[in-house]
């Protein structure tokens, strides 16, 4: 298993908000996870991530053979997991360009592989852009101040595919979309779909699933899973709402 | 308003009375309330302190330069050393004690474009004076070695003819046994322009105080600066700009860190008198506290008598963006250097308005060799 999320809890603000969450995921499965809101689906996300305030009060993660919860947020990004962010951050005085090779020589460092120099991160970079529409003047602009919804989430989907890593997280990376970007975001997704990589596509909405065909999906809801099935899951949720699939045991 | 101009060594005589009569700044003085520089330092200490040393290596072509310690000063001189402001006390200090300093002066019409540099060192008083006549323009990089010794009181005037531009930078190093003190006066004819950017890294006291005159329609003053403070170090800068005549811009941005038990303080007064209609002035300041035990103050301040003006003011004072420093992280860059990256990018604004690219480079350098104690929480 590339990834085993054992009957986790996890505190938010002193609420619990995942209550014995069970999952797993191998290599090079494409797994979705769809919820209702307020469901726990982006505290999943930052607990896998790492952010600080996700307190994770019992259970386990196991990510390729580490105890996940043992470390840092950066060196879980160097050790291969991505979190494509639903809200991507703003960050004026930093240009694109300038963040993307701190952190990918940060990542290389980490690794213990060589620094790439201002050249090469450009060359590597201009190479991947292009497929993703992620201009030369947005690398040159301050890290996704005056970008549009669009533009946030196809630089996301730009550094999975410079990280390269093992495990990708996207958090509601179709929301705020049109259908052009969508499917846009979804080609360069689909693109990056490997035999080593596993990939948790988190979304509230089927829609995302047409494009990003999942192996397989699991409904969260109330903090835990409560239904797996295979893709034509997705769609009974869509037909039937989450209500009837989701409800608790009474 | 010129009369007859007294002589230099009148001048020096009444700012010595003057000195003697008013003392020492301190905490109950309007506008040094959180740079109580009696409680630290007697008269006397900044009388016996005599004067600083100043050197200018080069002086490009077309840059007048006159030693304020030499004798037979011309006429230029003469009429501006000592005359323009509203001399405050410390002020009164360097006039009265310094036997020496600079006097820059550049004729009418003459563009300069290589910065006059100025370094400044050793303890004691010191004068300076630039005088640009109409639609001259000059850059004036003032920089500080570290052997203050006990005080470096400095005193600048500056005298900016119609259509005349300076820019003023000023970087000095932390001196945490010093007390720093810099007064800094113009008075901007019409459509004249006053820009300056100071990168201050405190001293036991530091104070910058800046009284701007913007006398003539059109003139503008755009004040920006970085405050990189870390140990005990203190810097503040008080500015008060007078948009005196009508269609006056004035600027100013402000960026703060305080690590350690450092305090930074910026108070900016704006008044904008009676007929300066049209006037616009905007002022803004920033701290990011890197410690518990760190202190800012910031203090905007507005008088206005004018109708038909826009003023904005904003202060706030905050930690690193939690968001961006988790955005960062979880894309495998440390923490720390996460930290570095947006503190570097909270200084960026107020450091990208000095438009000498070399000097911009220079304290960008003076603020890398800050930063790592400034960033530290107090010990």
């Amino acid at each position: 298993m590339m990834l085993e999320i054992k009957d986790l809890h996890a505190v938010v603000d002193g609420k619990e908000i995942l209550k014995g969450l069970t999952l797993s995921m191998k290599a090079g499965e494409v797994h979705a996870i769809m919820g209702p809101n307020g469901s726990g689906k982006s505290t999943l996300s930052y607990v896998l991530a790492g952010r600080e305030g996700y307190e994770v009060t019992s259970g386990s993660i196991t990510y390729d053979g580490h105890d996940l919860l043992t470390m840092k947020t950066e060196e879980r990004a160097a050790k291969g997991v991505f979190l494509a962010m639903q809200y991507p951050v703003e960050i004026p005085g930093v240009t694109t360009l300038t963040f993307l090779k701190t952190a990918l020589n940060a990542q290389r460092r980490a690794r213990g592989e060589n620094e790439l120099d201002a050249m090469n991160v450009l060359k590597f970079v201009r190479q991947k852009a292009t497929a993703l529409q992620v201009t030369e003047e947005m690398l040159k602009r301050a890290l996704n101040v005056g970008f549009s919804g669009g533009e946030k989430k196809r630089l996301e989907i730009l550094q999975l595919s410079l990280f390269e890593p093992k495990l990708a997280i996207l958090d509601e990376t179709d929301s705020g979309l049109d259908i052009d970007a969508l499917k846009l975001v979804a080609e360069g997704v689909n693109a990056l779909r490997t035999p080593q990589r596993g990939m948790l596509v988190i979304t509230h909405y089927q829609r995302l699933l047409n494009y990003i065909v999942p192996d397989r999906v699991h409904v969260l809801a109330g903090g835990r899973i409560v239904a797996e099935g295979g893709k034509e899951l997705a769609l009974e949720l869509e037909a039937e709402g989450y209500a009837n699939i989701a409800r608790e045991p009474a | 308003m010129s009369a007859a101009p007294a002589p230099r060594e009148s001048r020096r005589a009444e700012a010595l009375e003057s000195f003697r009569v008013r003392g020492m700044p301190h905490r109950r003085f309007e506008h040094w309330r959180y740079s109580d520089l009696r409680a630290v330092l007697d008269a006397g200490q900044v009388a016996q302190s005599g004067t600083a040393n100043w050197q200018i290596e080069r002086v490009p072509e077309g840059v007048e330069l006159f030693d304020l310690a030499k004798p037979a000063a011309p006429e230029w001189v003469v009429r501006h050393l000592g005359n323009i402001g509203n001399r405050p006390t410390m002020e009164e200090a360097s006039l009265a004690f310094a036997d020496g300093g600079a006097a820059l002066r550049v004729a009418r019409g003459r563009k300069i474009a290589e910065p006059v540099r100025i370094q400044i060192s050793s303890t004691g008083n010191l004068r300076l004076l630039v005088v640009l006549e109409e639609k001259a323009s000059l850059t004036l990089y003032e920089s500080h070695t570290v052997d203050a010794g006990l005080l470096r009181n400095v005193g600048v005037e500056v005298s900016l003819a119609p259509g005349a531009e300076l820019m003023q930078v000023r970087s000095a190093p932390p001196m945490p046994r010093s007390f720093a003190i810099e007064h800094i006066a113009v008075v901007a004819a019409e459509n004249a322009h006053y820009k300056a950017h100071f990168a201050n890294f405190g001293s036991r006291l530091s104070r910058t105080e800046l009284h701007i005159l913007l006398q003539g329609e059109g003139s503008e003053a755009h004040l920006s600066g970085v405050t990189v403070l870390g140990g005990e170090n203190h810097a503040d800068v008080t500015s008060h700009i007078e948009h005196v005549a009508g269609r006056t811009l004035s600027t100013q941005l402000f960026k703060h860190i305080a690590g350690g038990k450092s305090r930074a303080v910026y108070q900016g007064k704006i008044t904008v008198r009676e007929g300066a209609d049209g006037s616009d002035s905007r002022q803004t300041a920033k701290a990011l506290l890197m410690s518990e035990r760190a202190e800012v103050d910031l203090k905007p301040e507005l008088i206005i008598f004018a109708d038909d003006v826009k003023c904005a003011h904003g202060a706030a004072v905050g930690d690193l963006d939690a968001d961006s420093l988790f955005y960062l992280r979880s894309r495998g860059i440390s923490e720390r250097e996460a930290r570095r990256l947006l503190v570097h990018a909270f200084l960026e604004e107020a450091v990208a308005a000095i438009e000498d690219g070399a000097l911009r480079e220079s304290v960008w350098r003076d603020v890398e060799s800050a930063l790592p104690r400034a960033m530290e929480a107090a010990r």
